[in-house]
């Protein structure tokens, strides 16, 4: 399958100036400044194909939205290339925007003053969306996101979690190929949260639409992209599945075990003793995809074993591992 | 290029909608600047009747000057200036970034979506005052003349719109603009008097690189025959072609910065 969106070998370097300190130090900023390349992407490459739902997470100032901004033609690479459904995102840049969506998580762009179905109506006539497919789509949209109950509300009335779903919602109407989403989830409450990424995976599912996510929040990308994206310090850090992710971070899942009586030592095949005393004891498992029947059959015959626990690192909690080993070393 | 404009003109109605959501404010608003500029315009006045002319031109025609210069700003200004003059926030708060992910000019979106109709009590103020002006100034209803009039105040409203726009694409570069407009504020005041009052560095500078004298004085001083310092002869066709020339400018240079544009939040 020929990929969507392609990115080769692209970095993105900015100027910033340095501040020098002292009391002259304000001075001499202003008379001769100094700068400093910085590297906000530094040669990054993938490919996406039609129909994925990806997550690119990374740290603050990672290079997460200056490599969206590329995608959706905002700025243009310093080196390298980006293609978007085969054009140059940036030199195409109204061509690239008939045939994208974007929700920028912190940024409306809906119509403050007005019900939220002029908004709609404006993006119709910007999009040229033909009266039948809007309709359609309008109607659609407006019953899955549940805006019925406050579509002709002036946006200033609404909650941020409407005014979000309304976002998307709108970002769809001209059936975009492809969703650039940069933190939709921002600042909402658990139940919004919960419509906007059933919403996202129902879309990703059933229209096809290729999304592109970045958050902050994890679960977004557990609920909604089975691929991940992961850059730190503008460089890629790693692109595949989650499961992939456990693997490569060594994230281990951890078993507890509890007795009926303190059982002395115990060991189990493969797994590395985690802590835990008299009747509770824990263990880490390689991820090596042995069932836990199995891992158990090695205990000791007489074992009264009354519990078992078994807890599957989540992605946050392996990127939280990660990036604290990374601090510390 | 018809569905363009007619979206274009699409988002001055829904401008036009939201402004009209507050009557009584928009109200206030047409007295408050009608108001503020007939008390500047009425000390002028004052220091007319002590003194006689300013630089020869007598009242009346210091009244058709000023409701020129306030007519044909305000033409220009209710496209570009609120919204522009925000360019600063609009680009550190990443606003210009959402325009530039929609298939439309972002120039264009930014000017058709500001239309700002609070500049009603400009335009009845200055249209008032040339109205008085004119038949006291003798100046014949010609052809020529009424070309004159038109093509000089869309001249001058597009000098304003350009002069906006340029400061207004600093930001995209710089971050900062703001402070352009407090200096292109001080020029703008001083285009409100004859030229021909002032040194010769500031009638250059109002003549050639900061083109306000255009605005106002140059058109209206061939209106009423009287001699133009620099343009002689081609004061006529130098104040119809400097609108033009100054939005031909104002395109490459937010062609420019918009080039070079390196976002702006986040």
């Amino acid at each position: 399958m020929t990929a969507i969106i392609r990115a080769e070998h692209v970095a993105k370097i900015f100027r910033q100036q340095v501040r020098r300190s002292g009391m002259l130090g304000p001075l001499k900023d202003f008379v001769m400044p100094v700068t400093r390349p910085v590297n906000a992407v530094d040669g990054i490459s993938f490919d996406i194909e039609p129909g994925e739902a990806v997550g690119y997470l990374g740290p603050n100032g990672a290079g997460k939205s200056t490599m969206i901004k590329m995608l959706t033609g905002i700025l243009a690479p310093s080196a390298g290339t980006v293609s978007v459904l085969g054009r140059n995102p940036q030199a195409q840049r109204v061509l690239n925007a008939r045939q994208i969506g974007v929700v920028f998580g912190q940024r409306t762009q809906l119509w403050w003053e007005l019900p939220l179905i002029e908004s709609f109506e404006l993006h119709r006539r910007m999009y040229r969306v033909p009266a039948s497919v809007y309709q359609r789509n309008r109607a659609d949209l407006v019953e899955m996101m549940e805006l019925s109950a406050f579509i002709e509300r002036p946006v200033r009335h609404l909650s941020l979690g409407q005014r979000m779903r309304a976002e998307i919602a709108m970002a769809l109407m001209h059936d975009p190929k492809i969703l650039f989403l940069d933190e939709p989830t921002i600042g909402l409450d658990v139940v919004a949260k919960d419509v906007v990424r059933k919403f996202l995976s129902r879309i990703n599912r059933e229209r096809g639409t290729t999304i592109i996510l970045t958050t902050h929040d994890l679960q977004d990308i557990e609920e909604i992209c089975p691929r991940l994206i992961m850059v730190d310090d503008g460089k890629l850090l790693f692109d595949g599945t989650i499961a992939a992710l456990r693997v490569t971070f060594g994230a281990r899942r951890r078993l507890t075990l509890e007795f009926a009586q303190d059982p002395g030592h115990v060991e189990l095949d493969r797994a590395e003793p985690a802590g835990g005393e008299g009747v509770q004891r824990l263990f880490l498992l390689p991820d090596d995809q042995r069932p836990l029947l199995h891992i158990l059959s090695a205990l000791k015959a007489g074992a009264d074993l009354r519990d078992v626990r078994l807890h599957e690192p989540g992605i946050e909690e392996i990127i939280r591992t990660h990036y604290q080993s990374k601090v510390s070393a | 290029m018809r569905d363009t404009l007619s979206l274009l003109f699409y988002l001055m109605r829904l401008r036009v909608r939201t402004r009209l959501e507050f009557r009584a404010a928009l109200l206030i608003t047409w007295l408050a600047q009608a108001f503020g500029y007939a008390g500047i315009f009425a000390s002028i006045w004052l220091i007319l009747t002590r003194f006689g002319t300013i630089g020869g031109w007598t009242w009346p025609q210091m009244a058709f000057l000023l409701g020129f210069h306030t007519l044909g700003y305000a033409l220009g200004a209710c496209f570009t200036l609120v919204q522009l003059r925000r360019m600063e926030d609009i680009v550190l708060g990443g606003e210009f970034d959402t325009l530039l992910v929609r298939p439309l000019n972002p120039w264009a979106y930014l000017v058709f979506s500001g239309f700002n109709i609070e500049y009603g009590g400009h335009i009845a103020l200055g249209a008032g005052l040339v109205a008085w002006a004119w038949p006291q100034l003798s100046i014949a209803w010609t052809t020529d003349t009424c070309l004159l009039l038109a093509g000089g105040l869309v001249s001058a409203a597009l000098i304003t719109a350009s002069m906006i726009t340029i400061i207004a694409a600093c930001a995209l570069v710089l971050g900062r603009a703001r402070y352009l407009f407090g200096i292109y504020f001080d020029f703008w005041e001083l285009s409100r008097y004859p030229a021909s009052i002032f040194a010769a560095p500031f009638q250059v500078a109002l003549l050639s690189i900061i083109p306000l004298g255009y605005m106002a004085y140059v058109p209206v001083a061939v209106l009423l025959g009287r001699p133009v310092p620099y343009l002689g002869a081609f004061a006529e066709i130098a104040a119809l072609s400097a609108g033009p020339l100054s939005a031909v400018a104002a395109f490459f240079f937010w062609r420019f910065c918009l080039k070079r544009y390196q976002g702006g939040g986040g």
